[in-house]
């Protein structure tokens, strides 16, 4: 019988679900892969860093920029820092990070485990003593689920300061008075829950790259395939997510 | 020549010993398709035996139930006497360290070095050993395959026969006493393949291992076959000497050699 694409989809959720599950199961398990994991989280977080810098910096500085006539119209021009951070430390800069992430890392580790797989690096691991699903899956998608949040913390100071430069191309405010409007507003409501969601985010980039090429088949079609389906997936997922996110932070009162 | 009197000086030995893979009732399906069907044979101490196959006939399947990467669905696949299906990660583990596999497409990690590559299985394998010691393992395996000079290189820096060279070496650097090839010289030409077949025969004489070798170069066979088996509409078809497979008359066999 021809499977129908909710049976595939279905059957595809639990696959993801089951891979995630053994994540948890795996994760706590000695072996620990220490060295694998510092590894992935220098490739992961620093190789990453100068890419999300400048997209955060940018888009500090454009949002200032863009919002600005709309403030100005209504007279409240000294209130840009003050609105610029909210939008930036609650949901751009997190969310634009997590999608450059899913870009470069969900791509890169669903490619690197795909090729991994058809060329048989993985059964190779397996019988050289080593759990592959430990060592390929679980140092990356703990890598993900803690360099993300980082850079995402990185990627709020950086799109400030854009920001900060964005309030000085039309307007005049000093590098205190900026800062301090920042601080007045921003509160631990506004920082936490954003910086709480980018953990889940870095979780399902990790784990649907690792995913994708963990069940990479079909050759090097496959392989490019799985780094495709991986950004598709997981940037999809990052939304969905910041949806539920925000939903449950509204729900707390968090706001 | 040399390797066919080592081969018979071997094979006189080798019926007295007792097996090392015995292999019973084996049944292996994915799907509809079913690729073992009840498959037996028994591989002894000292022993090179060749399977011999139709591509998508289950060759390399047989050989990855041997060492554990596929469950059969049924039957008994015994390794020193301990039923592969039956073992959980840790005993595997220790099982792998005597069973050494070389694979098709050399598998080599195309992120390390060679010597990283050759480092791997010794590390992974809690192998307890100085970093001299590492070291003139690692020189001795490359040695054996003739590429000392290769081992600060990166697998994307080597031919074929090269990478085929280094994942043998790899392979031996635990010092199995069974190795499972699984087509060791497809891709390559034919100088290369025989290179490589005459190798294989070397360290099997210097290391004294037992090997089940996936193939269907009939070059690469009739120099490293002590025993062949066919394995035809899933199951162990036939077995014997390449001469007593080649005069054979049944067409399904001849098909192979002609």
């Amino acid at each position: 019988m021809k499977s129908t694409v909710l049976q595939k989809f279905l059957t595809e959720t639990g696959d993801i679900a089951r891979f995630s599950g053994r994540f948890f199961v795996e994760a706590f398990k000695p072996r620990y892969e220490f060295a694998e994991l510092l590894r992935q989280c220098f490739f992961i977080g620093y190789k990453s860093l100068p890419l999300v810098a400048i997209t955060a910096f940018i888009m500090g500085l454009v949002i200032t920029i863009q919002s600005r006539p709309t403030l100005v119209e209504f007279g409240a021009e000294a209130w840009l820092p003050k609105m610029v951070s909210v939008s930036l430390v609650r949901e751009i800069a997190p969310v634009i990070t997590a999608l450059i992430c899913a870009g470069k890392i969900g791509s890169g580790i669903g490619a690197e485990l795909g090729s991994m797989k058809v060329t048989e690096q993985i059964d190779a691991m397996d019988v050289s003593g080593t759990n592959p699903y430990k060592f390929l899956v679980v140092t990356r998608v703990m890598a993900t689920t803690f360099m993300i949040p980082i850079l995402a913390v990185l990627a709020d100071a950086i799109s400030l300061y854009g920001g900060y430069l964005g309030t000085n191309i039309r307007g005049v405010c000093s590098w205190d008075l900026y800062w301090n409007q920042v601080f007045d507003t921003l509160t631990y409501g506004d920082i936490i829950p954003s910086i709480a969601k980018t953990f889940l985010f870095g979780f399902a980039i990790g784990i649907i790259g690792c995913y994708k090429g963990f069940y990479s088949n079909k050759g090097t079609e496959g392989v490019g395939q799985s780094a495709n389906s991986a950004v598709v997936i997981s940037s999809l997922l990052v939304f969905i997510l910041d949806l539920l996110a925000v939903q449950i932070t509204d729900l707390l009162n968090l706001t | 020549m040399i390797e066919k009197s080592n081969i018979d000086i071997v094979k006189d030995n080798v019926a007295e010993q007792k097996p090392v893979i015995e292999i019973k009732n084996v049944f292996k399906s994915f799907g509809d398709n079913q690729v073992l069907k009840d498959f037996s044979f028994d591989l002894k101490q000292g022993e090179n035996v060749v399977v011999l196959g139709k591509s998508g006939s289950g060759k390399s399947v047989l050989i990855k139930c041997i060492i554990g990467l596929i469950k059969p669905d049924k039957g008994t696949i015994k390794v020193f006497g301990q039923n592969i299906p039956d073992l959980n990660r840790e005993e595997l583990d220790k099982i792998r360290v005597k069973v050494g596999f070389l694979f098709q497409s050399n598998a080599l990690y195309d992120s390390m070095t060679v010597r990283e590559n050759l480092e791997f299985p010794l590390r992974r394998h809690s192998i307890k050993t100085t970093k001299e010691q590492e070291y003139g393992l690692i020189v001795e395996a490359l040695t054996n395959v003739g590429l000392a000079d290769t081992i600060d290189k990166m697998p994307s820096e080597l031919s074929g026969g090269m990478k085929k060279r280094i994942a043998l070496a790899r392979t031996l650097i635990l010092k199995p006493d069974i190795i499972l090839y699984d087509e060791p010289t497809t891709g390559l030409d034919p100088i290369t393949g025989k290179e490589i077949s005459n190798l294989m025969n070397e360290l099997a004489k210097k290391y004294n291992t037992s090997a089940i070798i996936i193939s269907h170069d009939l070059n690469c066979v009739k120099i490293v076959a002590q025993k062949i088996v066919m394995l035809i509409d899933g199951k162990c078809y036939a077995q014997g000497t390449y001469d007593e497979l080649k005069n054979s008359t049944d067409p399904k066999i001849r098909h192979f050699f002609e």
